[in-house]
């Protein structure tokens, strides 16, 4: 198969439509599953209770992340790559999984594993941060070199 | 401080319009009104020189700097 850029940013939304489905999937099932993982740890059901909240708070930071990511990718894939827009759309990336991080930081204290998700979510916001900072100085770049004459 | 480009003084006297000018030193004539109107940031020495050579100038004819 003939693999090219444009294949590739195609690729990247099917997996973002991916994660889409299975996040509806778990803000669905979310009551449900929380009540099963309480019932397989033998937790009081108001854990469960505390569970699904979490899941349903922490799915809001995770649509907004997915549908700023699509944006990024249809720009991208238009050829709009160091502009204005998606550096904002990155802030927003960056500041949900940094809204993740703490509400999974604070969730940690009635399910500890959920600190592990707080530090991933946390350095990921990190990451996301510093690659908007690049562009940011990229779009400084570019608009210098398209105006040298 | 700053460098004011003197382009449209050049071409008035040496009587050729922005168009042609733009075709004989091979930059658009968008790219050209934005060195005219001193939005440029900066001038490639190659855009300089070719401006120079059908100007018959001398770089310092084109920019100049003013405190």
């Amino acid at each position: 198969m003939n693999w090219n850029k444009d294949k590739s940013i195609v690729l990247s939304q099917v997996c973002v439509a991916v994660f889409a489905v299975c996040l509806l999937a778990l803000d669905i099932g979310c009551r449900r599953f929380a009540y099963w993982f309480a019932g397989t740890r033998a937790w009081d059901f108001k854990y469960a209770d505390q569970l699904s909240a979490v899941i349903l708070g922490g799915s809001v930071f995770a649509w907004v992340c997915l549908w700023k990511l699509w944006r990024l990718l249809v720009n991208i894939r238009r050829g709009k790559v160091f502009v204005a827009e998606n550096v904002r759309h990155m802030r927003v990336i960056s500041y949900c999984c940094l809204l993740a991080a703490v509400l999974c930081g604070v969730s940690c204290m009635f399910y500890l594993p959920f600190g592990f998700i707080a530090i991933a979510a946390g350095f990921m916001a990190l990451i996301v941060r510093i690659v908007k900072n690049a562009f940011q100085q990229a779009i400084a770049m570019k608009d210098e070199l398209d105006l040298t004459i | 401080m700053e460098i004011l480009v003197n382009l449209d003084v050049m071409m008035a006297k040496r009587k050729i319009s922005g168009g042609e000018l733009a075709e004989k030193i091979g930059i658009t004539p968008a790219n050209l009104s934005i060195l005219k109107t001193g939005k440029a940031k900066a001038i490639r020495f190659s855009t300089l020189m070719a401006l120079c050579h059908e100007l018959e100038c001398q770089p310092g004819d084109i920019l100049e700097f003013r405190e």
